[in-house]
């Protein structure tokens, strides 16, 4: 691929979220999007007056609203301005995040506040998730977005023992640093010595993939305010975040497709090569100080911190059992709890760049990274597995690499 | 009794013969045990039979069929809605022996929802008879006449006459001279039946209220007053939530590639369709090789029989999106490379039941089809193994 040709860089200075929770009967859609407006403008010391431009998000077939961006206009604060909507499934809040680049970058616009919503209590997201499969056949198969197969996959190459020890070191990891964010939705306390208990008595959901292993269904809004390099550098109410680059690549293949003899290149794998190939980056682990990956279960989490980080054999898993995907590990994963914490799906993503954005500018809040963090991973999911993978900087000093 | 979020475990119990919905429980037949742990905690069924509901305080759960255990504050905190019900059981503070999806299907259908009864700091019973009058509902009390004589005990207590005569209510100290029914109990009980605290039946099959005369006469008084609202409860703000089901009527256009396919399978064929580049054996067939964007033209026969790459076991019941009911669990979607397929091209559908327990990867499968194709996905009933 070649080289994508930015017509300017781009900074984030704003972001804003709502506190991710099931239980928001006491604000309805458009109070969640306006916290999160409210919240974003407020950190970027700006008003509504001063966006140019707004991306609007939400997966619309959770909550079965058409065009919901109107009714949420009222909170976002659109009329008399721009507006897109971007629906693209699990990826949509990161696809946001590139869209509102790319506005910026290109030039038409300076100053883009990209907000994700989703109130999945007031939906079906298994149902809805289902309803991605062909009409015209699998959809009578498809069981939202659970899956046993990776578990299965797992523990035929490294033994039942290992695997499920892998699993569940990952989901209390999660667990333990969902406890340190407060806007975090599910936070339970458990304990390493709870993990073999744990896998052998959660209910099972799908083989064994059990519920203690998959992430929840949250209610929650995230906003992020985009600006170009010239505004940015007339001064900001934080530390600007650059945005490096971004890929995004999904598979037009049916599911069953990932399940032959022979495996396909997994989207995430393809991203990630792709993605560092472009930059220079040979060693994504040493290069990069944080990475926020969207990991909807923890059987998925293990298997994919292989493919982002180009890992090979069962070096993903020494990585896990060394403690180097801790928050003071080498390479901390999602400092914010993930995924598997708190899911309000359309904004997942794009908090997964925010909360990198805020581990850069160094106020996360209680589970900020204790070393300095200068290179961001961020990554979305979404069905039919759709990658999306961002890079952010702190500063604006890396080199172009002339690639294509 | 220990309180958690404002109530007692002992308060759900009490109150559900009250939420019980008989009409949502007609084909309903279970027994449900519950154990609460720690202070305030202790052990309850709920039998529900054919519209019947029968709430008893037990030793020990014997014969249920789902059993539900939690310490009381997660047991009050998940009834109210203050913990989540899946991250309890996430978390294992909640634990269901037996089915879990009861707590998400059958109980919201048959009780309704539980919640926290703002408590007066004294009970008065004569705040509450000073509004009986003004509750009494003539239109339902059409040619009534009774007495209806109150005898309330201690603290607060005293004696009552409600006399219903031509359509008006009057409430009077003391006894009236003939009394069509005399109900004695404690004034706090009473304050609590009228708060909607106490189950009245309950409180009546627990001896708590004693019924002298007729007793039908006693059991009607009901109907003819509007509640008791409590003056001092907090005004809640309101906050509505819409229920709301939609069903939608859709239909899908095959185009001819999948119009091919649904005609095998009228004949009980899997016709997928093979690139002229690469010679991937496309399975559904489409329209295009999407790797190598060339039309595909070509069909080609596979199977029937096929081997077995990967399988989900399920046991979680995602709603059929073709019906919107749950699914009946467990069921087994399986990946099968049929013969003469290429290797990356599987197939998925789902396995036969009885081969449950048996399925592994690389198990020979084959299809059974329905007695009368007519070219749909109905037609492959499932894949059983060889």
């Amino acid at each position: 691929m070649k080289k994508r040709k930015k017509n300017r860089n781009v900074a984030i200075i704003g972001i804003g979220q709502t506190s991710l929770s099931s239980h928001k009967e006491d604000q309805n859609q458009v109070e969640m999007v306006q916290e999160a407006v409210i919240n974003a403008l407020q950190d970027a010391n700006l008003t509504i007056n001063d966006i140019d431009c707004i991306v609007h998000g939400n997966m619309e077939l959770f909550e079965m609203q058409f065009a919901p961006d109107l009714w949420h206009s009222l909170g976002s604060g659109a009329r008399g301005k721009d507006e897109y909507r971007l629906t693209t499934g699990g990826t949509v809040g990161m696809t946001l995040v590139c869209a509102a680049d790319n506005l910026v970058a290109s030039g038409l616009y300076d100053t883009v506040l990209a907000v994700s919503i989703q109130k999945l209590q007031e939906g079906n997201t298994t149902g809805g998730i289902t309803n991605m499969a062909d009409p015209l056949w699998f959809r009578n198969l498809q069981t939202g977005a659970l899956t046993g197969t990776t578990a299965t996959e797992l523990i035929n190459e490294f033994g039942e023992e290992r695997a499920k020890r892998a699993a569940m070191k990952y989901r209390i990891m999660m667990d333990k640093h969902a406890m340190l964010n407060p806007r975090a939705h599910r936070r339970f306390g458990l304990e390493y010595e709870q993990g073999p208990d744990l896998a052998a008595t959660s209910p099972q959901l799908v083989g064994e993939l059990r519920l203690i292993h998959m992430c929840s269904q949250s209610d929650g809004a995230c906003a992020m305010i985009l600006t170009s390099e010239e505004r940015a550098k007339k001064g900001t109410a934080k530390p600007p975040v650059w945005i490096r680059d971004h890929i995004q690549a999904h598979r037009e293949e049916t599911i069953p497709n990932l399940f032959g003899y022979v495996k396909p290149e997994m989207t995430h794998h393809y991203c990630a090569r792709k993605l560092y190939e472009r930059n220079g980056i040979t060693d994504p682990v040493e290069y990069f100080d944080v990475f926020e990956m969207y990991d909807p279960s923890a059987w998925w989490a293990v298997d994919w911190l292989r493919e982002f980080f180009l890992l090979k054999g069962d070096e993903h898993l020494q990585m896990l059992e060394r403690g180097d995907f801790d928050l003071d590990g080498r390479i901390p994963i999602n400092p914010s709890g993930g995924v598997i914490a708190s899911n309000p799906i359309s904004a997942t993503a794009m908090l997964r760049a925010a909360e990198a954005a805020l581990q850069i500018r160094g106020d996360a809040g209680p589970h900020q990274i204790k070393r300095e963090v200068k290179h961001a991973l961020a990554s979305g999911f979404g069905g039919t597995f759709w990658t999306a993978l961002m890079m952010l900087e702190k500063d604006l000093d890396w080199q172009e690499v002339e690639n294509g | 009794m220990a309180e958690y979020f404002g109530a007692t475990v002992a308060d759900i119990f009490n109150t559900m013969p009250k939420r019980f919905k008989p009409e949502e429980a007609k084909d309903v037949d279970i027994l449900i045990g519950y154990e609460a742990t720690g202070e305030g905690g202790g052990m309850w069924t709920a039998h529900i039979k054919h519209g019947t509901l029968t709430v008893s305080k037990v030793e020990e759960l014997k014969g249920c069929k789902t059993t539900v255990h939690a310490d009381a504050e997660t047991f009050v905190g998940v009834t109210l809605g203050k913990i989540t019900a899946i991250d309890a059981l996430t978390s294992q503070k909640l634990r269901v022996v037996g089915d879990p999806r009861l707590l998400m299907t059958l109980l919201p259908k048959v009780f309704v929802p539980f919640t926290v009864i703002p408590k007066k700091k004294e009970i008065n019973v004569r705040d509450i008879l000073a509004t009986t009058e003004s509750r009494f509902r003539p239109d339902k009390a059409e040619g009534v006449a009774m007495n209806v004589g109150y005898d309330l005990t201690g603290a607060g207590g005293g004696q009552w006459t409600l006399q219903i005569k031509d359509g008006q209510c009057k409430v009077r100290e003391g006894f009236a001279d003939v009394l069509t029914v005399k109900l004695i109990m404690d004034a706090g009980v009473y304050a609590g039946m009228m708060l909607g605290t106490i189950d009245g039946t309950a409180a009546f099959t627990s001896g708590q209220v004693r019924i002298e005369g007729d007793m039908m006469a006693a059991a009607a008084t009901g109907r003819f007053f509007h509640k008791y609202a409590d003056p001092g409860a907090q005004e809640a703000e309101e906050l509505i939530c819409l229920r709301v089901t939609n069903a939608i009527d859709q239909r899908f256009a095959s185009g001819p590639v999948m119009g091919k396919w649904f005609a095998g399978l009228r004949e009980k064929k899997f016709l997928a369709n093979k690139c002229p580049e690469c010679g991937r054996t496309q399975i559904p067939p489409r329209e295009i090789c999407a790797i190598c964007r060339v039309r595909v033209t070509e069909f080609v026969e596979l199977g029937p029989a096929g081997t077995v790459t990967n399988y989900d076991l399920v046991y979680f019941a995602s709603p059929d999106p073709l019906t919107g009911a749950g699914r009946d669990t467990p069921y087994a979607p399986i990946y099968v490379v049929l013969d003469g397929s290429t290797e990356s091209e599987a197939f998925a559908f789902e396995l036969k039941k009885e081969d449950l327990s048996r399925i592994k990867v690389g198990a020979r499968v084959r299809p059974v089809w329905a007695e009368k194709p007519t070219g749909s996905f109905r037609d492959l009933i499932y894949f059983e193994m060889e």
